[in-house]
């Protein structure tokens, strides 16, 4: 009986990924060591079918060498300088950071207004133009009435 | 295949690294060959681990990295710093104290 194909192994960086946010490493440092993982994984692929290895095994020996994700994660959650800003200073995220959001709200309208003054005279003056109309109709409907 | 040796690897996939890069900008999958060449395999990496130490050097101001796209693939090279080089000046120097160090107590009758 002939034996079934072996499945070709691929490499599965998901719970990796997943793994480095949860700790709190920063995304942007999660999304790029994912990233230079997947091409190293794929130079090593290249290099063993360059080698004469069959692509199965290619992808094999790629993940053997490429080492065990576990080491990898550990090795990045062993410096504190790669986790988020809100994880390395919590006291300042938790609560600092929405102080001073709360503290700035009320001032979002009048600098926005400063910043977009044209757009909002324009909207004022549509505004006060529809509200002229509306009661010149009014007033017209109103006569209309009160003279038949 | 050459073997991992985790328990005396702290500090120095750090030092072999900025010793390639201050001669050359290498991207990850290079720097892990050369480091297997330099060493003549003594000394081999779970090749992944690589890149922590290298965002690590690279947060604290010892090495740049650029994007290049090559062959359809982008890749990043990294590279040294006056930081990074001041950093394998100390790394080099203390490596070679301790090396000293054990070297004497290796050659030394012990007295124990």
């Amino acid at each position: 009986m002939p034996s079934k194909p072996r499945a070709m192994p691929r490499l599965d960086l998901a719970e990796l990924q997943n793994e480095l946010l949860r700790s709190g490493i920063s995304p942007r440092h999660v999304r790029r060591t994912v990233a230079e993982l997947n091409d190293h994984f794929e130079d090593l692929v290249d290099h063993a079918l360059a080698e004469g290895a069959e692509s199965t095994t290619a992808h094999e020996r790629a993940l053997v060498e490429l080492g065990d994700l576990n080491d990898v994660a550990a090795a990045i959650r062993s410096r504190p300088e790669l986790r988020s800003w809100a994880y390395r200073f919590p006291y300042l995220a938790l609560i600092v950071y929405p102080l001073t959001c709360l503290a700035l709200l009320p001032a979002v309208p009048v600098v926005a207004g400063i910043a977009h003054a044209g757009y909002l005279a324009r909207w004022a003056a549509c505004i006060l133009l529809s509200g002229v109309v509306t009661a010149a109709i009014f007033l017209f409907m109103q006569l209309s009435i009160t003279l038949t | 295949m050459a073997q991992s040796n985790p328990p005396f690897m702290s500090g120095v996939p750090e030092l072999l690294l900025l010793r390639l890069l201050d001669q050359n900008e290498m991207y990850g999958y290079e720097l892990v060959r050369s480091i297997r060449a330099a060493t003549g395999e003594a000394i081999s990496l779970g090749e992944g681990v690589i890149y922590p130490v290298l965002h690590g050097l690279e947060r604290n101001g010892s090495l740049k990295s650029k994007r290049k796209a090559v062959r359809g693939r982008t890749r990043v090279y990294y590279s040294l710093t006056g930081k990074g080089q001041q950093r394998l000046e100390k790394l080099r120097s203390d490596w070679r104290r301790i090396q000293g160090g054990i070297v004497n107590a290796l050659e030394t009758p012990s007295h124990a």
